[in-house]
């Protein structure tokens, strides 16, 4: 099991916030290098195996939650979370990104935007797309 | 992260991503990131560590050229 009966009670909790249906898809495919966790004793992993697993699990949690699966023949950035419209994740939702993952699928089930006034009178301000890469490690 | 990902969901101008620092060394160590969370804009690194939202916002906005 990949999430104990805690993990998912907590989970289903978060979940229950959903205010719409949110789309997630998964994307898989070869790696262009073999990828080695400080976190797994140094040894190789099946990245997309267990980022498989994990969503799956997660996205079973809530039936405002459908999952898509899609394979790649070519090395890519792979696995690749997307979350609703468009938001990305790289990786593993392992440990700590485990959170992301569940609170980003909440964040894109609010039916508006969850910054202050302030914040979102300051982002009309922007005059060019904008890419925020964000590097997390899962402990 | 989740401050990135309510940025892109308020505004259709940014696109937030989040990357595993360690499965995806080579762009970390071509962005420099030594500490994490590490904010890289618009491919270029622009700061180190959690701030709250205001900051968040303000720096965002700074590196973009805002």
């Amino acid at each position: 099991m990949t999430l104990g009966e805690r993990e998912q009670e907590a989970i289903r909790s978060v979940f229950a916030g959903l205010e719409r249906d949110v789309e997630v898809t998964l994307e898989l495919g070869p790696t262009a290098t073999p990828v080695t966790l400080l976190a797994a004793g140094g040894r190789e992993i099946d990245s997309n195996g267990l980022a498989r697993e994990i969503v799956e699990a997660v996205c079973a949690l809530s039936g405002r939650v459908t999952l898509t699966l899609v394979e790649h023949d070519e090395p890519g950035p792979w696995p690749r979370t997307v979350i609703g419209a468009g938001l990305e994740y790289l990786g593993m939702p392992a440990g700590y990104e485990l959170t992301t993952l569940v609170h980003g699928i909440l964040e894109a089930g609010r039916e508006g935007p969850s910054l202050t006034e302030a914040s979102l009178a300051r982002l009309e301000t922007l005059e060019q797309d904008v890419t925020v890469d964000v590097f997390v490690t899962p402990t | 992260m989740l401050l990135a990902y309510r940025l892109a969901l308020a505004s259709p101008r940014i696109t937030a991503r989040g990357i595993e620092a360690s499965e995806f060394a080579v762009d970390a160590d071509r962005h420099g990131v030594h500490a994490v969370p590490a904010i890289v804009v618009d491919d270029r690194y622009a700061w180190a560590g959690a701030v709250p939202e205001a900051a968040f916002v303000e720096r965002v906005l700074e590196a973009a050229g805002t």
